[in-house]
C-alpha cells in the first residue's frame, strides 16, 4: 500500500513526527514500511517565465532563454535542449548551486557550445519524480507550470505538491481495511494516541430514485446505486490532483478523480455507470452470463457462467469488481450516471481475474477483502464531492439491496487469558485501554470481558486475536523470555536418522563430497540412469520451467549434472554422493547415489589412481560393515543394464528384489565425462532391516598359519566363487581368504587366468599342525579342481 | 719389578683402547691384553715362585688390571656403537618440508551442516526430530493452516500442484499438523522438522527449492514468552553469545499473534553495516503461537492446550552464518565452494 504522508495528514495529527519514526511504529504493529520515500529531490529551484527563446547559434536543437526568475535573482540566460521551451512558458529553473534527483545531480555555471548557461530549466523526472507516474509529454520536455504561477516562487515543490514523502507499506492478508487511508490514519491515532479527523457523513436532499436493483447470484451480497444528473465533466480542482499526485495516480477529470479518491481514502472500489448509455434504469447482478464483453481497456473478453456481471435487458454494464464495459463508461459529456458501491465475492473475482488476466485497483481490493459495512457512508462521501465539485444538480436516494448481516462481532475473553497467552503482566486497565484506542467497545464483568469490534476489523473473530491487538499496540518488547515450563521429553533422533547420519558422516571421512541437487528436473533427464524404480513420475501442473517440471526418478542423473558442471570448472577428479527423497507416483523412499570420476587424490598427488569399479564395491562393503549388515543379507550379482558397463557392473540384491547398483556406467553416456563409476541404493531398505545386536566372537589362543596358493582357473570364474567355496569347505579352521594377485598371459593359457590367494587357518582349540591342515587343504584343492575346473600353478 | 710391568701394560692397553677407531682393532687390543699368551696373562705363571701372601696381592693386581682392560674396551665398544648408529641416522635425514602425505575428509553440504546445527541445539533442549513428506496434500499443506481454498495468503506462497488436491508443499508447517492429529488431542509436543520446500520462486535470495526448519511445542502453559527465551537460546548458541533478538508483529494464518524476528547483527554488533543495512538487525525466521484454529482442526482442545510454532530457513541462516552471497551456489555443488566447508 502506498501512503502519502500529506494525505494521512489531513486525517490524523502526526505534528512532530519524522517520517522514520512514523515508519517505525508501524512496522513493529504489523504494518511493514517497506521503503520511506521523498516524491521529488532537488534544492535551489525557483519558477521562471520565458521571456525570449533564441535558436542557438551552433546547435538545431538547443534554444537559448531568457528567463526571467523574479525580483531577486532577475533575468538569467539559459541554454536549454527541451523541444517545448517557448516564449511566455512558466517552466521550474534549477539555479547554479542547485541538487537533483536522487543522484544529486548538482547544477553550475557553464558554457553550452560557447554559450553562456545559468541553470536549467526541469522536467519532474529531473527532480526525483518516478518516471512512471509522468505522462509521454511530461517525459519528452520541461514541465509546463500554468500561466498563474507566481515568477520567483523558490518554494517549488510545495507549489507542485511535491513536498511530500511516500511509505511503501506491506499489508499483509490479514488487514486488508488497511489498504485505505482513512484506516491508516486510524491505525496511526492509535499507535501514536494522535487525534483522529475523517470527514462526516452529511444530510443531502435527494429525490426518489426511479433505478432498481435485483441481485439474482450468490457471488453478490450487497450491491448499493445513487443516482446523480445534471453533472459537468471538467478539470479537478488542484487538491484532489495532488492527492491523487500523492498516491501515484494521474489525474483524468472530475468525476473519475472522485471515484479514485473515494476508493483511496476508504478502501471501497465504486464504478460509475453512464445511465444514458446504459439506456436503462434496471440493474440485475447475474452470474449467469456466457458471452463477449468488451472492457474499458477496449480489450474484449470471453465470459463465463460464474462471472459476476451488471446487466440489464439490453447490456452488461460491468464485469463485477474488475471492470466496466466500455459501452455505458462515463466520458467528456457524461451527464447522468449511477454510482455503484457492491460488496463482491473476492474468491470470485479472484477466479474471474486471474482466468481473464484481468486485474485493476478494483479487482485487488476485493480479492484481498473490504469492509463491507460502510457503503451508505462511501456512497454519501461520494455524492457530496459530486455536488462540491462536478456541480450536480439532483441527488437520488441510495437503493440498496443488501444481504449481508452487520452485526458488530462480539468476543468472549479474559484479561488473564490475554497476559497467559503473551506471558505478559498487563493490568486490567492497560488492556481495556489499549484495545479501546483501537475503537474495541469493552464490555467489563470482572476478570471476564465482552470486546465489541468495530466492522471494519474485519480480520477480529476470537480471543487470541485479541491478545495480537494488545501485543501489537503495546510493544512486543514488553514481553518477558521465559523457557516452556513442562514435563520433561526425550530428545534426539529416530533410529533410522542417527544410522543416515552416520552413512552420511562416513562417507565424508573417507574423502566423499556431499551435494544437494534440485528435486525437480527436466523429463529428459528423468528418462536414463534410473535403476531403482520403474514408476512413473509425478508432473508439476505449474512449472515454472520444463528444466523443472516433474519430480526426479533417481539421483543420478543430477550427479552427472554435477560432475559436468565441475568438469567445465577444472575439477577433473570427483567423488560425490548425494541422500535424498524420491517421490514416485507410487512410493517415496530415501536414496543414496555415489559418483566417482577421475582419480582418488585424497592420498595427494603423489598417492593417486584412478578410480574403478572396487571403489564404488569397497564404499559399499564399508557402509554394510558399518551398519553391521552380515554379506548373507545381500546378493551381488552381474547386471544386466542399458545404462551400465556390461563387464563392469553389479546389481545388489535382497532375495530378487534390486535394492541397488553399482559399477561403470555405459561408455556410450559418459562420452563427456569420461570414466564414471556409480553406486545407487535405496537407502531405506538397509537402514529398515533389522540387526541383531553384536556379540563378542573368541579370540583363538593359537597360532595362525597362512599358506598361499596360485590356482589356474577360466577367466569368466569369479574370484566370488572361489573364495565362496574355500571358506565353505574349511568350516571353522579357515578364518580368511584373500586374494593378492590376478594375473593373465604369459605362461597362462589364453582364456585362463593365475589367481593368487592366502588362506589364513586357525583352531579355536590347539596349534595346528600340518598333519591337521594338510588333509583339509587337499579337500579344498579338489573340490576347487571339480567344481570349478581349477587346479594349482606349478 | 712386575707390578711396574703389570701397571704400563694397564696404561698401554687404555691407550690402544682410545686410539682404536673400530670393532676390529679393539678385538686386535682384547687379543693383544688379555688372550692367554698375553704379557698380562703369562705372568700368572710367576705365581707359583710367590709366598702365600704376596700371592694374594700380586693375583688380586692380575685380575684389577684384567677388569680395568675389559671395561675399557667395553665402554670404547658401546661408543662406536653409539656413533655408528648416529652415522646411520644421520644418513637418513629427510627433507621434513616435503608436502604430507594427505588424509582428506570429504565434505559435508552447508545444507546438512545447518540442519545439524539447529537440530543438536533443539534435540539438547528435547526436542524430537520428524520428518513429513515433500509431496503434500492441500489438506495439510493449507486448510489444516488456517488456509481455506482462495484465501488470499496463497498467494503470499506460490506453489507448485500436482493435481488440484496434491502438491509440493511450500512450506514444512504441514508437519505441525500431522505431528498434532497423531497426537491425538494430548500433549505436550515438542518437535523440529527440517526438510526441502518448493515455491514458484527464483532470483538470488529465492530459490524454487529451499529448506526450512519447522518447530512446534504444544503444552498446557506455553506463551509468547516462552517462545521468545526458545529463540534466545537457539540465537546465542547459533550466531554467538552477545546476540540479541526482538520481535515484530506480523501475520501467518497460522498463528495468531505472529511475529518476525531479528537478532541484532553479528557482523557490526548493531552499530550498522551493509550486511544488515544500517539497522543492526537482521531478519531470521516468522514464529508465532498456534492459533486457536488450528488447534481445533488438529485435535487439541484450546481451553488446556497452547503452543507456539516457528519456522527458519536453512540456507538464508547459511548465508548469514557464512557469508555465502547467492541462494544458487547450494544448488550447483561447485567443488570449490563445497570444499571450503570441510570442517563443518
Amino acid at each position: 500500500m502506498r501512503a502519502s504522508l500529506n494525505l494521512l495528514k489531513k486525517y490524523v495529527d502526526l505534528s512532530n513526527l519524522t517520517p522514520e519514526e512514523i515508519a517505525d511504529k508501524l512496522t513493529f504493529a504489523q504494518l511493514e514500511v517497506e521503503e520511506i520515500r521523498p516524491l521529488a529531490k532537488a534544492d535551489h529551484l525557483i519558477i521562471g517565465e520565458i521571456l525570449e527563446c533564441e535558436k542557438h547559434p551552433d546547435s538545431d536543437h538547443l534554444h537559448v532563454l531568457k528567463v526571467d526568475l523574479g525580483p531577486k535573482y532577475g533575468i538569467k540566460q539559459i541554454v536549454c535542449g527541451a523541444p517545448n521551451a517557448r516564449t511566455g512558458l512558466k517552466v521550474i529553473v534549477a539555479m547554479v548551486g542547485a541538487h537533483l534527483g536522487f543522484d544529486n545531480v548538482e547544477i553550475k555555471q557553464s558554457k553550452i557550445r560557447n554559450v553562456e548557461s545559468n541553470g536549467m530549466c526541469c522536467a519532474l523526472y529531473e527532480i526525483g519524480v518516478d518516471k512512471a507516474e509522468l505522462t509521454p509529454a511530461q517525459l519528452s520536455g520541461i514541465e509546463e507550470l500554468p500561466s498563474d504561477a507566481v515568477v520567483g516562487n523558490e518554494n517549488v515543490l510545495e507549489y507542485l505538491g511535491l513536498d511530500d514523502v511516500i511509505l511503501d507499506i506491506n499489508v499483509l492478508a490479514n488487514r486488508p481495511d488497511c489498504l485505505s487511508i482513512f484506516a491508516l490514519a486510524k491505525e496511526l491515532g492509535a499507535l501514536f494516541q494522535r487525534k483522529v479527523v475523517l470527514p462526516e457523513m452529511k444530510e443531502i436532499l435527494t429525490d426518489k430514485s426511479d433505478l432498481t436493483v435485483k441481485i439474482s447470484t450468490d457471488e453478490c451480497q450487497q450491491f448499493a446505486l445513487t443516482e446523480v444528473k445534471g453533472l459537468t465533466v471538467k478539470e479537478s480542482p488542484l487538491w484532489l490532483k495532488r492527492a491523487l499526485q500523492g498516491q501515484g495516480i494521474r489525474s483524468i477529470n472530475n468525476i473519475v478523480d472522485i471515484g479514485n479518491f473515494i476508493m483511496v481514502t476508504t478502501g471501497q472500489p465504486l464504478h460509475m455507470y453512464d445511465l444514458d448509455l446504459f439506456g436503462s434504469k434496471n440493474f440485475e447482478v447475474s452470474s449467469d452470463y456466457e458471452g463477449p464483453f468488451t472492457a474499458l481497456d477496449g480489450k474484449t473478453y470471453q465470459l463465463q457462467k460464474g462471472d459476476i456481471v451488471i446487466k440489464n435487458d439490453k447490456m452488461i454494464g460491468c464485469l463485477g469488481g474488475v471492470m466496466g464495459s466500455e459501452s455505458c463508461a462515463v466520458n467528456s459529456n457524461t451527464k447522468n450516471i449511477a454510482v455503484e458501491a457492491a460488496y463482491f465475492n473476492g474468491v470470485n473475482v479472484r477466479r474471474t481475474s486471474k482466468r481473464l488476466g484481468l486485474a485493476s485497483d478494483s479487482s485487488a481490493h476485493f480479492i484481498k477483502g473490504i469492509n463491507p459495512h460502510q457503503t451508505e457512508y462511501v456512497l454519501n462521501l461520494t455524492v457530496q464531492l459530486l455536488k462540491d465539485l462536478a456541480d450536480a444538480k439532483i441527488v437520488c436516494a441510495m437503493v440498496n439491496e443488501d444481504h449481508l448481516s452487520h452485526d458488530k462481532t462480539k468476543i468472549a475473553c479474559t484479561y488473564s487469558y490475554i497476559n497467559g497467552r503473551l506471558g505478559t503482566d498487563f493490568t486490567k486497565e492497560e488492556i481495556k485501554n489499549t484495545l479501546e484506542r483501537l475503537e474495541i467497545e469493552v464490555i467489563d464483568d470482572g476478570d471476564k470481558f465482552t470486546a465489541v469490534v468495530p466492522s471494519y476489523r474485519i480480520d477480529l473473530h476470537c480471543d487470541a486475536d485479541l491478545s495480537e491487538e494488545v501485543i501489537r499496540l503495546l510493544g512486543l518488547d514488553k514481553v518477558k523470555a521465559t523457557l516452556p515450563s513442562m514435563e520433561t521429553t526425550l530428545g534426539g533422533l529416530d533410529e533410522k536418522k542417527v544410522l543416515l547420519k552416520r552413512i552420511r558422516e562416513h562417507l565424508i571421512a573417507v574423502s566423499l563430497h556431499e551435494v544437494m541437487t534440485y528435486t525437480l528436473v527436466s523429463p529428459e533427464e528423468n528418462k536414463q540412469l534410473v535403476f531403482l524404480n520403474e514408476d512413473a513420475e509425478i508432473k508439476v501442473m505449474n512449472p515454472m520451467t520444463s528444466d523443472h517440471s516433474v519430480m526426479r526418478r533417481g539421483l543420478i542423473p543430477s550427479l552427472i549434472n554435477v560432475l559436468k558442471y565441475n568438469i567445465a570448472h577444472q575439477n577433473e577428479n570427483l567423488a560425490i554422493f548425494e541422500i535424498s527423497e524420491i517421490t514416485t507416483d507410487k512410493q517415496s523412499y530415501n536414496e543414496l547415489a555415489i559418483a566417482l570420476r577421475g582419480e582418488d587424490y585424497s592420498r595427494g598427488k603423489m598417492a593417486t589412481r584412478k578410480y574403478d569399479f572396487y571403489d564404488v564395491s569397497g564404499l559399499f562393503q564399508s557402509m554394510m560393515s558399518l551398519l553391521s549388515i552380515d554379506e548373507n543379507r545381500y546378493k551381488i550379482n552381474l547386471i544386466k543394464s542399458p545404462y551400465l558397463h556390461p563387464g563392469r557392473s553389479a546389481g545388489i540384491y535382497f532375495g530378487n528384489t534390486l535394492v541397488g547398483v553399482m559399477g561403470e556406467i555405459h561408455p556410450s553416456l559418459s562420452e563427456d565425462i569420461g570414466e564414471t563409476y556409480i553406486l545407487d541404493i535405496n537407502l531405506d531398505k538397509f537402514l529398515e532391516l533389522k540387526t541383531s545386536v553384536k556379540k563378542m566372537e573368541k579370540i583363538s589362543r593359537y597360532p595362525a598359519i597362512s599358506r598361499d596358493y596360485a590356482f589356474v582357473l577360466k577367466t569368466d570364474i569369479s574370484a566370488g566363487e572361489v573364495v565362496k567355496l574355500i571358506k565353505k569347505e574349511g568350516k571353522t579352521l579357515v578364518k580368511n581368504v584373500e586374494i593378492f594377485d590376478v594375473y593373465q598371459g604369459e605362461h597362462i593359457e589364453e582364456g585362463f587366468k593365475s589367481l593368487a590367494l592366502s588362506i589364513t587357518y586357525q583352531s579355536l582349540d590347539k596349534t595346528l599342525s600340518d598333519s591337521d591342515i594338510d588333509p583339509l587343504e587337499n579337500t579344498i584343492i579338489s573340490v576347487l579342481n571339480k567344481k570349478l575346473g581349477a587346479y594349482l600353478r606349478s | 719389578m712386575k707390578e711396574k710391568r703389570i701397571l704400563q701394560i694397564v696404561s698401554e692397553a687404555k691407550q690402544a683402547i682410545a686410539n682404536a677407531d673400530n670393532l676390529d682393532k679393539l678385538n686386535d687390543i682384547r687379543n693383544l691384553y688379555l688372550s692367554k699368551k698375553s704379557e698380562l696373562m703369562s705372568f700368572m705363571s710367576h705365581m707359583k715362585e710367590l709366598s702365600k701372601d704376596e700371592k694374594a696381592a700380586f693375583g688380586q693386581l692380575i685380575n684389577t688390571s684384567k677388569n680395568d682392560i675389559n671395561s675399557a674396551l667395553e665402554a670404547k665398544k658401546e661408543d662406536l656403537a653409539k656413533k655408528a648408529l648416529e652415522e646411520k641416522l644421520e644418513k637418513e635425514k629427510i627433507d621434513i618440508t616435503l608436502t604430507p602425505r594427505n588424509y582428506l575428509r570429504g565434505s559435508k553440504h552447508l545444507f546438512t551442516t545447518i540442519v545439524d546445527e539447529i537440530s543438536d541445539i533443539f534435540t539438547s533442549m528435547g526436542y524430537q526430530i520428524v520428518e513429513g513428506p515433500e509431496k503434500e496434500t492441500d489438506h495439510f499443506n493449507f486448510e489444516l493452516l488456517n488456509v481455506p481454498k482462495d484465501h488470499p495468503a496463497r498467494d503470499m506462497q506460490d506453489t507448485f500442484f500436482i493435481d488440484d488436491n496434491n502438491l509440493l508443499r511450500s512450506q514444512t508447517s504441514p508437519v505441525q499438523a500431522r505431528v498434532m492429529l497423531a497426537k491425538h488431542g494430548v500433549g505436550p509436543i515438542k518437535i523440529i522438522s527440517p526438510g526441502k520446500v518448493y515455491r514458484r520462486d527464483d532470483d538470488a535470495t529465492h530459490s524454487h527449492q529451499f529448506g526450512q526448519i519447522e518447530g512446534l511445542v504444544i503444552d498446557k502453559n506455553i506463551s509468547l514468552g516462552d517462545l521468545l527465551g526458545t529463540l534466545e537460546l537457539f540465537a546465542k548458541k547459533m550466531f554467538g553469545e552477545k546476540r540479541k533478538i526482538r520481535m515484530r508483529s506480523s501475520y501467518f494464518p497460522f498463528t495468531e499473534p505472529s511475529v518476525e524476528v531479528d537478532i541484532s547483527c553479528f557482523e557490526c554488533g548493531g552499530k550498522g553495516c551493509s550486511l544488515c543495512k544500517g539497522t543492526g538487525w537482521i531478519e531470521i525466521l516468522g514464529a508465532g503461537m498456534v492459533h486457536p484454529h488450528v488447534l481445533e482442526m488438529c485435535g487439541f482442545d484450546t481451553k488446556v492446550y497452547q503452543g507456539f510454532a516457528f519456522g527458519i530457513g536453512i540456507e538464508r541462516t547459511a548465508m548469514l552464518k557464512f557469508g555465502v552471497d547467492d541462494i544458487r551456489r547450494f544448488y550447483t555443488n561447485d567443488l570449490r565452494f563445497l570444499k571450503q566447508f570441510d570442517k563443518e
